[in-house]
């Protein structure tokens, strides 16, 4: 397998990662997000600087990365669910931003827009399958447990949810902190696959990105997840050659499947639902 | 004072284009992301009319507008309206219109390339004023001007005509509206029309000021912030929300750091929606069970 696959492959499991964090909080909990990228810039930038100026292991810095998105991400979770629908999606998209300002402004702690480059290539292709394969297990059993279960039903009527004695605030938060740890997560392999991390990485265009290709897989089903976020990195990295194009053909893609399969690829099924021929 | 005079000027500009957000967004209830793409759109419409085939000023700008327009109209018929048709979940409407933003921004970038053009220098008048130690620059001028126009011609259309009693109609309810008789299909591509004008009036400001690229239209970004501030939906919160926007990006840049302002911006934002999530003049939305 050449470096360019082999790129391509990690690159994949990344994007996959991220993408299952935010279909944890929107395709399960029905929270749309547009700023989940700052939460990969945050572990990223946790990461590169524990590992270049502190000279601390790789494996402990990624989780302190994942860590440290779950603790910016209780910050921001704590006023701002209570808010509902297009309210909440329009605040992430400004925390989101002054996420990235801040990186971007704070020359003295991250290098400011310049970008922090020297990061030890940690990310080989092994790592990255072998964490994606991990959190994907962790992933798939955990929606199939009682709190998988809890953040379907303050998806699908919180009223309900919540007089049925779930506390659908804490429920709400679960989700968030979640899916900003699997965005840390995501941030921090990319920051050891790239060697070099720019605030400008992770702009609002990166978290519209994930949500679309959430959407594009089938909010609530993680296996449609996985499948979009693959197809769309495929198609992605093998157009790079016709790379003006690259970004058209990606805008139409969007319209075009909103347009005429709107519930994404899967629909809510999982994709082993689909063997037995029975609804779910 | 100076800097108050460039936030105002700034403000009205982000006026227009919030102003036809909020419209849009009053009757289909979705955040049109797509909006900045009509700007651009204008921007690009008056540059070549001008440029390339030579037409006036006049000409140029009008025929910007109809552009602009006439694209938010085939973007509503191509994309929203058979997504509106099949569901009412207004997210596959925002991804749909993210989906368009992209498309409008790569077209200009495949056809005209990604540089940066400028509209000619005598577009508008450059001249400077000098009154009382405040130093005017007559685009601000004209711009402040040209939004107040626009802005009162839509107050005037949305109040004294059938199809502005129609439009509020609309906005109240729309699908009452269309059994009372009200041809709704028609009433959107309107709203679309008006919301697309006004966006190229904004563009072409903004290509003054600043100068056109494809990515120009990003600038809406703040145009919803501003919508957001002064309640969504609601025009005159449009305005005022665009002002204080204007007024506090303005003397950010002028009295803290020009770096700071993006910051602060969306710092409005966010303590708006912490402290009062429907705006100065937005109705509470409640939630649908």
């Amino acid at each position: 397998m050449g470096g360019y696959q082999e790129g391509i492959v990690i690159l994949m499991c990344i994007n996959c990662i991220a993408a299952m964090g935010v279909s944890i909080l929107t395709g399960f909990t029905g929270i749309f997000t547009l700023g989940h990228a700052a939460y990969m810039a945050v572990g990223a930038y946790t990461t590169a600087i524990l590992t270049v100026r502190y000279g601390i292991d790789w494996i402990p810095a990624i989780i302190a990365g994942g860590l440290m998105a779950i603790l910016i991400a209780w910050l921001i979770g704590l006023p701002t669910l209570k808010l509902t629908g297009d309210y909440y999606a329009i605040a992430s998209i400004g925390l989101g931003e002054a996420i990235r300002l801040i990186l971007e402004n704070w020359q003295s702690f991250t290098r400011g827009a310049r970008g922090f480059p020297g990061i030890e290539p940690y990310t080989t292709r092994e790592t990255a399958v072998i964490i994606f394969i991990g959190l994907a297990i962790i992933t798939f059993n955990f929606l199939d447990s009682r709190l998988g279960r809890e953040l379907r039903a303050s998806r699908d009527d919180s009223a309900a949810a919540s007089l049925m004695g779930f506390n659908t605030p804490h429920t709400r938060m679960k989700a968030l902190l979640l899916s900003a740890f699997y965005c840390g997560i995501a941030g921090a392999l990319l920051g050891g696959y790239m060697s070099f991390i720019q605030p400008s990485m992770f702009d609002m265009m990166k978290s519209t990105e994930l949500t679309a290709v959430v959407v594009f897989g089938g909010l609530g089903s993680m296996s449609g997840t996985i499948l979009g976020s693959a197809a769309i990195t495929l198609i992605m990295e093998y157009f790079r050659d016709i790379s003006q194009y690259r970004m058209l053909i990606y805008g139409l893609l969007l319209v075009i499947i909103m347009v005429f399969r709107p519930e994404g690829l899967l629909g809510s099924r999982e994709i082993w639902d689909f063997k037995g021929g029975e609804n779910k | 004072m100076q800097q108050i005079i460039n936030g105002l000027s700034l403000g009205s500009v982000y006026a227009l284009i919030a102003v036809g957000y909020s419209l849009v967004y009053s009757i289909l209830l979705f955040s049109n992301f797509a909006h900045g793409g009509f700007l651009v759109v204008g921007g690009y419409a008056c540059y070549y009319l001008l440029t390339q085939w030579g037409y006036s000023v006049a000409i140029s700008m009008t025929g910007a507008l109809f552009a602009s327009g006439v694209t938010a109209i085939i973007t509503e018929r191509l994309a929203y309206k058979p997504i509106r048709e099949r569901t009412t979940t207004t997210l596959y409407l925002l991804i749909a219109s993210m989906g368009v933003n992209i498309v409008i921004e790569n077209l200009f970038v495949v056809t005209v390339g990604g540089r940066i053009k400028a509209l000619p220098q005598n577009t508008f008048p450059t001249g400077v004023f000098n009154v009382a130690g405040i130093t005017l620059s007559a685009s601000d001028i004209i711009s402040l001007v040209t939004a107040v126009i626009f802005l009162s011609l839509l107050q005037i259309f949305l109040n004294k005509t059938r199809w502005g009693l129609a439009i509020r109609a609309a906005a109240c309810d729309i699908r009452t509206a269309g059994l009372m008789g009200v041809n709704v299909t028609f009433l959107i591509s309107l709203v679309f029309f008006v919301a697309g004008v006004l966006a190229a009036v904004g563009g072409i400001f903004l290509s003054v000021r600043y100068s056109l690229y494809p990515q120009l239209g990003s600038i809406t970004t703040k145009a919803f912030i501003a919508a957001v501030i002064g309640g969504l939906g609601s025009l005159p919160g449009a305005v005022v929300g665009s002002l204080i926007l204007g007024l506090a990006e303005m003397l950010t840049a002028g009295f803290i750091s020009s770096q700071m302002r993006d910051l602060v911006v969306y710092s409005l934002l966010v303590i708006m929606l912490l402290i009062r999530p429907a705006g100065f003049f937005g109705k509470a939305v409640s939630e649908k069970i």
